[in-house]
């Protein structure tokens, strides 16, 4: 027993202490935050005022761009739009940011105006000039002339916001109050309540979907990456020829659950401290965790995290040692891990369907199969509560599975690690196993 | 306690039909220095490993230490495989840490003798260096202290000298004399005789998988007796083969190695000699090793 702490031991600190290993504990976290918080921020600190002249030729438009760029708009409230849906938080991000002028017509004709304007533009004098036809009402459409024309959010503003006020223009034409056909489209909004044993909690659906992908990505990653490491490590053990000297000294069982241990437990280490970063991160810089987070890890989750993680690894690192000692070159092994990703996929492409149907036959039974289930079941317990009889069936089963995997890649494992040089088949396989 | 540290009886393995191992029967007695001595492919890793319980015997028995193999007693080995090599990205007092470990030592203990060991061949100053950072013949100080590091009652070395330059020869010579002067027992295989002669208490040929002859070096000598003559001369010698009172003859051009068939017929051949080469030495001698292991082969294969 002391025999598997040493291997355990070392095969832990040989990855926990490698540099790749801090960076990517370290990096992998500030990247996703990265990715969720630097287009928020360059939002907010990124932009610039923006300054675009209206050629208002169909009249009494510039004053409603004017009015409405002036007040901002609270994310989320309906606005005086006619939709009377969420107002897009962009596009009140937009609102303020612009300041509008106006261009003096003189009775000017149009093209002459473009190419004045188009003079200015390129001095940077200013931004873009929005010309508004006289037959905007009918014809819809609006010219904006910029350099830069991709800021989606500017055009939507322009648009909304023009559009409101042909309707109300219209409304008002047929003598219709506008307040009435707010009312009569203004959307519904779906709050979101999860149902649980334990009591109902809202939560918004959206950020369910995305927290269960989430760790499911992060599941997937971490069980390829370290099952990648476990075969690497089995085959350099062959290949230094090393293996000889190690079966010498203690039971080959020993060094094989040492090793698939060691690295397991660093496997868990990161994620351990991914999380923890993460928590820390998201707390620094959002000024608290976001409660639907906050709702969507309860403890329970975690625990099923970890118990679905630690079932997961040896599902897949056990049949990753394998063929590390079964084979003799990275190619050879590059060949077989690829087909244990495809099993890998299997269940992952089946979660996107049960995240959203968790319950269905098909998600039901494929959650049992014991390779599936550490990702299924997990992503099943996220989107719902299954009954705890198949949580319960599904962690034994994999149990069972796990058990069996490992009697029978020590097997393997005692004779594919002397087999040198010669790629064995899969009869030769058979036999191994069958070897005292 | 036991005298015997080693004791193989009938030892048969067979590969793919092939027999790798026919029959093999030997005893080593505690404190010697055994030599497995025959040519390349003549079955001596096989039964190495079958002693070391990496491969299983087809038929025989093996008690080693006084026991059947157990998990246990590979604490009390230390085994130098054919097939050697150590974990590149590890450093040098990690790799001791770890085998030392494996070995069943403690970390204070591992730490005190790997010190000493280190200092002993001259690796002292690369404890915290990375085993790929170590030259070839450094890499192969550092296998062999792991070999040693826990003090085994008995060192089973398969073909030690094997890839290494002659100060580290000479360095694990020293070593295996010195293990023996603690009494230790050691069992190493190899094909190159000349080594043998100088350091087995007792040997084993073998050859094709079967043995060919075992002993103590002195009884294996005396049985061969004292019919051997070594000539240092210069000249064209060619005509000694076909002398009728020469057994066997084996030229090196300046210096050859003559069985002769009687004893007493030293001074006829010496008088044969001078009138044909210029003779620069001439003396009794004993057979070598090599030359022992040829004659048996091939009274077998004349039998």
């Amino acid at each position: 027993m002391k025999k598997i702490l040493a291997v355990i031991k070392k095969e832990y600190k040989a990855i926990v202490k490698k540099k790749s290993f801090i960076i990517m504990t370290i990096l992998t976290p500030v990247l996703m935050g990265g990715m969720m918080f630097v287009p928020v921020l360059l939002m907010k600190v990124g932009r610039t005022e923006k300054k675009i002249a209206v050629a208002d030729f169909a009249g009494g438009y510039y004053q409603a761009l004017t009015a409405k760029s002036t007040t901002r708009q609270e994310p989320g409230k309906p606005g005086f739009d006619l939709e009377g849906s969420m107002r897009k938080p962009r596009e009140s991000e937009v609102a303020g940011l612009i300041s509008f002028s106006p261009v003096k017509l003189n009775g000017r004709d149009a093209a002459v105006v473009v190419r004045e304007y188009e003079q200015k533009i390129l001095k940077k004098e200013i931004d873009g000039l929005l010309l508004i036809p006289a037959d905007v009402k009918s014809g819809r459409q609006v010219s904006y002339y910029a350099t830069s024309i991709s800021d989606f959010a500017t055009n939507s503003f322009i648009a909304s916001t023009l559009r409101t006020v042909i309707s109300q223009q219209l409304l008002l034409e047929k003598q219709i109050d506008p307040a009435v056909v707010r009312e009569a489209t203004r959307d519904v909004l779906v709050d979101t309540f999860k149902v649980k044993k334990e009591g109902t909690t809202k939560s918004s659906s959206g950020m369910d979907y995305i927290m269960s992908l989430f760790m499911m990505i992060i599941l997937f990653g971490v069980l390829i990456g370290y099952g990648q490491m476990i075969m690497r490590g089995v085959l350099e053990e062959k290949s230094s020829r090393i293996s000889e000297l190690l079966i010498s000294s203690a039971k080959s069982t020993y060094l094989f659950y040492g090793k698939v241990l060691g690295i397991g437990l660093a496997g868990l280490t990161q994620v351990a401290l991914w999380i923890l970063l993460s928590i820390i991160l998201v707390s620094r810089f959002s000024g608290a965790v976001d409660a639907s987070i906050l709702s969507f890890l309860t403890p329970e989750i975690g625990l099923y995290f970890v118990v679905f993680f630690i079932l997961g690894f040896f599902i897949y690192a056990i049949p990753y040692a394998i063929v590390g000692a079964a084979v003799n070159t990275d190619q050879e092994a590059q060949q077989f891990s690829t087909a244990i990703v495809w099993m890998m996929l299997i269940p992952y492409f089946i979660g996107f369907s049960a995240t959203q149907n968790p319950n269905t036959t098909l998600a039901l039974v494929a959650s049992l199969i014991p390779i599936f289930s550490p990702i299924l079941m997990f992503m099943r317990i996220t989107a719902s509560t299954p009954p705890l009889w198949q949580i319960a069936t599904s962690i034994i089963l994999c149990s069972l599975t796990i058990w069996g995997l490992a009697w029978l890649g020590a097997k393997i494992f005692r004779v594919g690690m002397l087999m040198y040089g010669k790629k064995p088949s899969l009869g030769e396989i058979l036999r191994w196993i069958r070897y005292k | 306690m036991n005298e015997q540290a080693l004791s193989l009886k009938d030892l048969v393995k067979d590969f793919d039909g092939k027999r790798a191992v026919d029959n093999i029967s030997f005893t080593v007695r505690r404190g010697d220095i055994l030599g497995l001595l025959g040519p390349n492919g003549a079955g001596k890793t096989t039964t190495i490993r079958m002693v070391m319980n990496i491969i299983a015997p087809d038929a025989g028995h093996i008690e080693i230490l006084g026991k059947n193999f157990s998990e246990k007693v590979k604490d009390r080995i230390g085994y130098l495989p054919e097939e050697r090599g150590l974990y590149r990205k590890l450093k040098v007092m990690d790799t001791l840490l770890f085998m030392g470990e494996l070995k069943g030592m403690k970390i204070a203990a591992i730490r005190e003798r790997g010190r000493l060991l280190l200092k002993q061949f001259q690796l002292d100053g690369y404890e915290e260096k990375k085993v790929e950072e170590l030259s070839k013949g450094m890499a192969q100080k550092l296998q062999f202290i792991i070999t040693i590091l826990h003090n085994p009652e008995l060192l089973i070395l398969d073909e030690p000298f094997s890839g290494l330059d002659p100060l580290n020869i000479e360095l694990i010579k020293d070593i295996i004399l010195s293990s023996k002067r603690e009494g230790t027992t050691i069992i190493y295989s190899t094909h190159l005789m000349e080594y043998a002669e100088k350091t087995v208490d007792s040997l084993v040929m073998i050859d094709k998988g079967r043995k060919v002859l075992d002993g103590t070096l002195a009884a294996v000598k005396a049985e061969y007796g004292q019919k051997f003559v070594k000539v240092q001369y210069e000249g064209d010698a060619r005509f000694v083969g076909a002398l009728p009172y020469v057994k066997s003859w084996r030229d090196s051009g300046r210096e050859m190695e003559v069985e002769l068939a009687d004893l007493s017929k030293r001074e006829q051949l010496l008088r044969d000699l001078l009138e044909k080469v210029t003779v620069n030495g001439f003396q009794l001698s004993e057979p070598s090793l090599q030359n022992i292991f040829i004659r048996k082969v091939q009274e077998g294969e004349r039998a």
